[in-house]
This record gives structure tokens, C-alpha cells and sequence, in this order.
């Protein structure tokens, strides 16, 4: 174990000597560098317009209910691979079972598909 | 024994179940005070929710790897996708509690007390 | 590789999941219109599925991820017929508020499916699923109204929270599978009897914090009081019986099947859980202005006393509990049925101040709020009772007289604020006019009302040998 973290001893020592470095040179503008504000200087500097909005403007609710939509129809995959590489090595009645299975997990999935389209979920209007 | 193999070895070797176990303490634990210590946005809190999940899929792949066992693995795609199905709710909470109050702060979450 | 009754065993589960994706596809194709329709369709699965869960032969099947015996049974038909009640009481009483969705009765299916699949666990991974499962569908039921902003809080602080317990349980899963080597709770218990590997019960410990979350016991019932008091009223009457009952059978098949071994140990953690609840149960429901947050305080002290039982770890420990449960969820259901039926100028009358007087003006739910409050007071010879005596008697059969004498000493001033509700209803001047109460909401709890105090003694014939029958399910001595 700990030779084993030894040989992370060199990263550590980097990380520090980064660290030092960086709140030293924040620490040096902070106590040397004059700072006199005024309102001129404070004022938005931007082609002489002052920004209209905050940068980290809000994002429409309908990229959120897309994004919801797409991670429960994204993991399908994540049965359907395993299954589609196992289901053939299986012995015979199992991989009957195996693939009906699935076949009611995509059932299920279908549901949802029908329920989020007739609802109008997918509508963008 | 070939090379590649050896180099597996040592490796195995090297990094053992205790690492893996420790990176998924460590990361239960920030979730968890990810929850509690957040007091800005609940998108937050829904990361952090998903930070735990995840710590749990590293505790349940590296112990099917070291028991060469593959329940581990099958449970973490369970857990994977309960987690989307839980994220996709917490969103949909999260969009009407926005539609009523107009801000996701935490701090907004403060009419019921006691 | 399949036992030919699979199909038997699964199928309540089968009715359910099959009736409710029917459903969602007849609702998303006919609209709103079809809300009545689909409820009673939905009513229909619920009383199907009570009824294939109580000829459901016995066994494991899937490798004994899915158990179905005596316990399971008993359970899934009391579970599926309290979600059928509260899905009556949910759809008029949407209904009335010009609010009715076809999805209601469809998230009730789901709950009740995820619940069927948590008391027939036999694996951890099946628990999680149907943890997860009641969960998620009870987040979306409390949002139900997305225009109420204090509903929508209290779902977003119940994900929040149930998230975590989630989480927290997940976790606990995860070190008993790879402490013990696998999922099913018969190879852990083999796995714990053999190697009893101390860092098991690390695992143990969280999956215990989850489920305490679950079944709102104290030092985990930060979500309660809130969300009873944000979510309509309905869904409460449902969030506080069946899902509670579900997850205290969970709570007793992962201790008593997976860790008969450490029973020393766990019954320590689960002794100090039920005296917390208790404790908190009764003082902080003192200070309680809010009808329904003062019985999300009842519940907290009411679940303490069904902890009580499991804590004793035996066969009469276990039928206590379930008859306690049972019991308790008829009152529970009751109470809320009647805040459901009672409303002033079309807004539901919520603070104790609301009730002044009501005796003079609504009798019959007077009387019915009465006779529930004395019985889950636990004054003879009402129903909640006899779900005390049981717990107690089981208590003392074990040797636990300690927890037994605390349990009572609370009781004392959770009858003070009991007895407030009595007295603000008959004794103080009347408030003001009550609208016309909600026939069906007064029927369920006049339903309840009845059954606290005469039909107990005659149903209790009933209850005591099934209960006694479920608890046998374990091989406990």
C-alpha cells in the first residue's frame, strides 16, 4: 500500500508547488497592486453598451423535457448490448426465455414511446 | 505467460478491490454532502444524487470483478437505469417547483417548517 | 430451468403491470375524458391482483429473487386493497378540483406493483427495484397538483430526501453483496452463519438508514411532516398506510431472512430507531397546528411501536407487527379520508382551529374523527388497541419489558394532543360554515369509523389466525 502511494509522491509534489504558486501570485496582486476603484472603472466595458443579460442566461424548459426523454430511451441500450452478446450462448429454453424477456422490456419501452407522443411531448411547439 | 498478461498481473496487483472501495467511499461521501452542505441550486442536489448512484456502481463492479462473480454487474445496470428513470423525475418535480416559484434556489424550499 | 407455476406465482404482479401500461395506452389515446373509466378499470387490477396474490402458490421463482409465501401473501392482499381505497378517494376528490388526470389511477397501479415487489424480495437487487419503483410513482403523486406551490415543494423535498435513503440503502447493498458474495437473502443469512464477517453488518447498518427513511422512523422522518402537509390530502391517506406496511415487511424479511445470525446486533440499531420515534413522535406532535402534520407526527410514534415488534425478532413479534400495521393503516386512512370529506368555501380545513365546533355541524364525521383519534390513542376497546396489545405482549414475551415501559410512557402526551382534537370538535364554538362533505370520502371513513369500534372485535377473529399464519413464514421459534 504504501509503496504503492509512493509512487504517486511526484504528482502530489506538483500539485503543491502549483498550488503555492497560484495563491502566491493571487496573494502578491492582492497586497501590492494599488486599487483605487471609481465608477468609470467599475462600469461594464463593452462597445460602450452595458451587457444586456447575465452571461449564464436561463435555458428553455423544453431543452430539460427533451433531455429527460432521451435518458430513459438512451438506456435501453445498456440492456439490449449484454443481452444481444450473451443470448446466443445460452442453452436452448433459456434463450427463449432470454429473448421474450427483452421482448417485453421493448413492450414496456413501447408504452412509454405511445404515452410521451400522444401526449405531445415530443412536439417542439 | 505473455507479456500482456503479466503486465495485467501487476497491475491487479497494484490497484486491488481496498483502492476501488476507497475512490467509492470517497465519492459517497461527497455526494452526500454535496446534499446537505449545497445551499444554492437543487440542480446541485440532483448531481450529487447521481455522484452516489455512481459510487455505489463502483463498489458493485469492483466487487463482481474480485469475486468473479457477475451479479455486481447486472445489479449496476439496474442501478444505472433507475438512476435515469430517478433523475428524469427529479427534473420534472424540479420544472413545476419552478413554475411555482420561479427560482431554484434551495432557500426557496422554505414554506413548510416545524 | 422454470417451475411451471412461474406464471401463478408472478401473477398478481403480472395483473398489475400489465393492467396499468393498458391503462397508460387507453388514457394517452382517449384523453381526460377516460379519468373515470381508467380509475375504475384501474380499481378493477387492484381488486384482480388482491385476489390472484391470495391463491398465489407458494415458492421462490427467478432463483429466489421473487418470494412468495405466507407474509407475501397477506401482505400484497391488505397492500392492494388499501391502494384501491385511496384510489377511490384520490379520483373524486381530484375530481371535485377540476383536476382529475388518467395518470392518477395509473401511478396507484404502479405504486401497488412496486410495493408487491418489495414485500416478495428475495434479493437485494429485487428490493431495490421495488423500493424504487413505490418510490418514484409516490414523488410524482405528491406533484400531482403542479399548480399548488406547497405540493410541489413538498414532492421536490421528498425526492430530495428519498433520493438519498435510496442512495444510502444502495450503498449498504452493495457492501453486503460484496462482503457476503452474493444477493439472495438465504445465501447472505449462509453467508453471515458461516464467515460472520464483522463488515457485513457495516453493510447491514445502511441498508437498515434506508429503510428507516422508507417507513419515516425517527431520526429519518425529516420528510414527513412536510410532505403530509404539502401533498393532496388523498395521496397522503395512501402515502401513510400501504407504502408503510410494504416496507416494514421488507424491514423484516432482509433481518429476519438475511441476518438471522446477527440479531444481537441489528436488534440494538432497530430498539434505538423505534424508542427515537417514539420519543420524537410524541413531544414534537405537541407543538402541531397543522391537522395533517400532527398525524404525520402519529405516524413517526406509530411506526415506533410496529419497530417495537420487529425488535423482538420473533414469530409473535412478526404477527404483532402485521396485525399492528393493518390495524393502524384502517385508522390512518380513516382520518385522512375525513380532512379529505370536510372543506370550508371549497378549501380543505387543515388546522386543529378549523374543527372547532364541528360536532355541532357535521355529527357523524365528528364522531368518526373521535372514535379514530381515541383508537390510535389506543383506549380499549377500540381497534388501535388491540394493534398495542399485540406489540406489547409480543415485547414481553421476549424480555423486553424496558422498551415496553417506554412505549407506554409515550403514549401519555401523545393522548394530550389526541385529546385536543376531541375537545377542540365538541367543546369549542364553531368556526364557521362547512361545505357539503365529499360522500365518498365520508363513507371510507365512516367505513374506518365502524370497523374501529365494532367490527374489530368480530374482524380481529379473522386477522389474528391469517397474521399468525404469515408470521410462521420466516421459521421463527
Amino acid at each position: 500500500m504504501a509503496a504503492f502511494l509512493l509512487q504517486y509522491l511526484p504528482i502530489v509534489i506538483m500539485l503543491a508547488i502549483a498550488g503555492v504558486i497560484a495563491l502566491a501570485l493571487m496573494g502578491a496582486a492582492w497586497l501590492f497592486a494599488p486599487s483605487r476603484p471609481d465608477p468609470e472603472k467599475i462600469s461594464a466595458y463593452e462597445c460602450g453598451f452595458n451587457a444586456f443579460d447575465d452571461a449564464r442566461m436561463k435555458f428553455d424548459v423544453r431543452f430539460y423535457l427533451v433531455s429527460i426523454l432521451f435518458i430513459i430511451f438512451d438506456l435501453e441500450v445498456a440492456f439490449l448490448f449484454p443481452w444481444a452478446v450473451s443470448l446466443m450462448h445460452l442453452p436452448h429454453p433459456a434463450q427463449v426465455f432470454a429473448f421474450w424477456s427483452m421482448m417485453g422490456f421493448l413492450g414496456v419501452l413501447t408504452v412509454g414511446f405511445i404515452y410521451e407522443w400522444k401526449k405531445g411531448a415530443l412536439e417542439w411547439e | 505467460m505473455t507479456s500482456n498478461a503479466l503486465a495485467t498481473n501487476a497491475l491487479a496487483s497494484s490497484i486491488g478491490l481496498p483502492h476501488y472501495l476507497a475512490v467509492a467511499a470517497i465519492l459517497f461521501t461527497i455526494g452526500v454532502f454535496g446534499i446537505f452542505v449545497n445551499r444554492r441550486n437543487i440542480i446541485v442536489v440532483l448531481m450529487a444524487i447521481e455522484l452516489i448512484l455512481l459510487a455505489v456502481n463502483i463498489n458493485l463492479v469492483a466487487f463482481s470483478s474480485y469475486l468473479h462473480e457477475v451479479t455486481g454487474q447486472i445489479f449496476a445496470m439496474f442501478v444505472l437505469t433507475v438512476a435515469a428513470a430517478e433523475a428524469a423525475v427529479g427534473l420534472a418535480i424540479l420544472v413545476t417547483f419552478f413554475r411555482n416559484k420561479g427560482d431554484i434556489a434551495v432557500d426557496q424550499a422554505n414554506v413548510m417548517k416545524g | 430451468m422454470m417451475p411451471s407455476n412461474l406464471l401463478q406465482i408472478a401473477a398478481p404482479e403480472l395483473i398489475l403491470a400489465i393492467g396499468a401500461l393498458a391503462l397508460l395506452v387507453l388514457g394517452a389515446f382517449r384523453g381526460n375524458r377516460s379519468t373515470l373509466l381508467v380509475s375504475i378499470l384501474a380499481g378493477l387490477v387492484l381488486i384482480g391482483a388482491a385476489a390472484a396474490a391470495a391463491v398465489a402458490p407458494l415458492g421462490p421463482i427467478f432463483r429466489g429473487g421473487f418470494v412468495s409465501d405466507e407474509v407475501s401473501r397477506f401482505s400484497k392482499v391488505a397492500i392492494y386493497l388499501m391502494s384501491s381505497v385511496a384510489l377511490l378517494l384520490g379520483e373524486r376528490w381530484l375530481n371535485r378540483l377540476r383536476a382529475g388526470q388518467f395518470e392518477y389511477p395509473v401511478l396507484i397501479l404502479l405504486a401497488a406493483l412496486g410495493m408487491g415487489m418489495m414485500v416478495s424480495a428475495g434479493d437485494l437487487i429485487s428490493l431495490y427495484i421495488g423500493v424504487e419503483l413505490q418510490s418514484l410513482a409516490l414523488y410524482v403523486l405528491t406533484a400531482f397538483r403542479r399548480d399548488d406551490g406547497k405540493a410541489s415543494e413538498a414532492a421536490l423535498k421528498y425526492f430530495v430526501l428519498g433520493a438519498l435513503s435510496s442512495g444510502i440503502l444502495l450503498y449498504g447493498a452493495s457492501l453486503i453483496y460484496g462482503f457476503a458474495g452474493s444477493t439472495r437473502f438465504v445465501d447472505i443469512a449462509h453467508a453471515v452463519h458461516t464467515t460472520a464477517a464483522p463488515v457485513v453488518l457495516i453493510g447491514l447498518v445502511f441498508l437498515a438508514c434506508g429503510l428507516a427513511f422508507k417507513v419515516s422512523a425517527a431520526p429519518f422522518h425529516m420528510w414527513t411532516p412536510d410532505v403530509y402537509e404539502g401533498a393532496p390530502t388523498p395521496v397522503v391517506a395512501f402515502i401513510a398506510a400501504a407504502p408503510k406496511l410494504a416496507a416494514m415487511v421488507l424491514f423484516a424479511r432482509a433481518l429476519l431472512e438475511g441476518f438471522p445470525d446477527a440479531i444481537d446486533q441489528w436488534r440494538q440499531v432497530i430498539m434505538t430507531i423505534a424508542l427515537i420515534s417514539m420519543a420524537v413522535g410524541a413531544l414534537a406532535g405537541l407543538v402541531q397546528k397543522n391537522l395533517k402534520r400532527l398525524l404525520a407526527y402519529s405516524s413517526i410514534l406509530n411506526i415506533g411501536y410496529a419497530l417495537m415488534a420487529l425488535s423482538t425478532g420473533t414469530q409473535l413479534g412478526l404477527q404483532a407487527m402485521l396485525v399492528f400495521m393493518v390495524l393502524y393503516m384502517i385508522d390512518s386512512t380513516g382520518a385522512f379520508a375525513t380532512l379529505a370529506a370536510l372543506s370550508r368555501d371549497g378549501k380543505p380545513m387543515e388546522t386543529v382551529g378549523d374543527f372547532a365546533g364541528l360536532s355541532q355541524e357535521r355529527p357523524t364525521l365528528a364522531i368518526v374523527l373521535t372514535v379514530l383519534s381515541l383508537s390510535l390513542l389506543g383506549l380499549p376497546p377500540l381497534s388501535g388497541f388491540w394493534g398495542k396489545f399485540y406489540v406489547f405482549k409480543a415485547a414481553l414475551a421476549a424480555g423486553q419489558w424496558q422498551i415496553a415501559v417506554f412505549g407506554l410512557v409515550a403514549s401519555v402526551p401523545a393522548a394530550f394532543y389526541y385529546l385536543r382534537i376531541i375537545k377542540t370538535m365538541w367543546f369549542d364554538a364553531p368556526a364557521g360554515r362547512t361545505d357539503t362533505p365529499a360522500p365518498d370520502a365520508q363513507a371510507v371513513a365512516v367505513a374506518a369509523g365502524l370497523w374501529s369500534l365494532p367490527l374489530v372485535l368480530v374482524g380481529l377473529a379473522f386477522l389474528d389466525p391469517l397474521a399468525a399464519l404469515a408470521a410462521r413464514a420466516f421459521g421463527l421459534s
